[in-house]
């Protein structure tokens, strides 16, 4: 697995974190207060931008967390490297270097990827729309259009994965 | 609809370059190991910059690094 794999598999975490965070959150309040709850727009306004601030400080947190953990994995590395081999150069470390640039094929991966996260978010539109066209609170279509800018995100790195795994054409 | 499938020497030319590690040539060309190894395997086609650029570390030409061949799709509906 190389750095980019695992730097996506740490966004997975903090996505799958923050969503998992919101929903129990969102559902707690609902099994409190009840139908009521899916008129407070405010209520629903105030929880998202709290989840998105939250999200952001810890998507920061994972990924200081993960070149903290990566940088050690390195040391431990190279230490065994230099005692195995007996040698003075470091390939290793010159690999992690090396490997933490963004190339073509990773620009590629992305731009891939983040089609696919558009396609999620677009069905979440349209269902959030149908929602309202089918007389439910505005608060359903507002949830909906939250919840697949969620899941698009984590599609995008699960697409990330696989295009990783499987390979890219650039057609 | 015929399918474009572009093959590469690269793994052979490394071993005939001094058993050029992958490492090595994706550190000459820029891009990471993981690139060179998506190429290698045919998972990746890279750009024509990177083409010429993983050709010039070799010293040859384009064509001696990569080949395309052309696959005819058979047995498609309406084909006789």
């Amino acid at each position: 697995m190389n750095y980019q794999e695992k730097k996506v598999i740490t966004s997975i975490i903090a996505g799958v974190l923050v969503l998992a965070t919101y929903s129990i959150y969102g559902m707690s309040k609902y099994l409190e207060i009840g139908e009521d709850l899916l008129n407070n727009l405010e209520f629903w306004a105030t929880a998202m931008l709290i989840t998105i601030g939250g999200g952001v400080v810890v998507v920061i947190l994972i990924q200081i967390i993960f070149h903290i953990i990566l940088a050690v994995a390195n040391e431990v590395a190279k230490e065994v490297a230099k005692k195995v081999s007996g040698e003075g150069k470091n390939e290793i470390y010159e690999e992690l270097e090396i490997t933490s640039i963004e190339d073509e094929m990773d620009k590629l991966i992305a731009l891939k990827a983040m089609r696919n996260s558009f396609i999620v978010v677009g069905i979440g539109f349209i269902i959030a729309l149908l929602s309202l066209y089918m007389k439910m609170p505005p608060a359903i279509m507002l949830n909906v259009i939250f919840v697949s800018f969620s899941l698009g995100s984590l599609f995008e790195a699960f697409s990330q994965l696989y295009f990783y795994r499987k390979g890219v054409k650039n057609v | 609809m015929s399918k474009f499938v572009i093959s590469n020497n690269i793994r052979k030319l490394r071993f005939y370059n001094n058993e050029m590690t992958q490492q090595e040539l994706a550190k000459k060309t820029g891009v990471s190991r993981q690139t060179i190894v998506a190429i290698e395997n045919c998972k990746y086609s890279p750009s024509l910059e990177l083409a010429f650029r993983i050709s010039d570390v070799f010293k040859i030409k384009l064509e001696e690094v990569f080949s395309y061949e052309i696959i005819e799709d058979k047995g498609k509906k309406g084909d006789i």
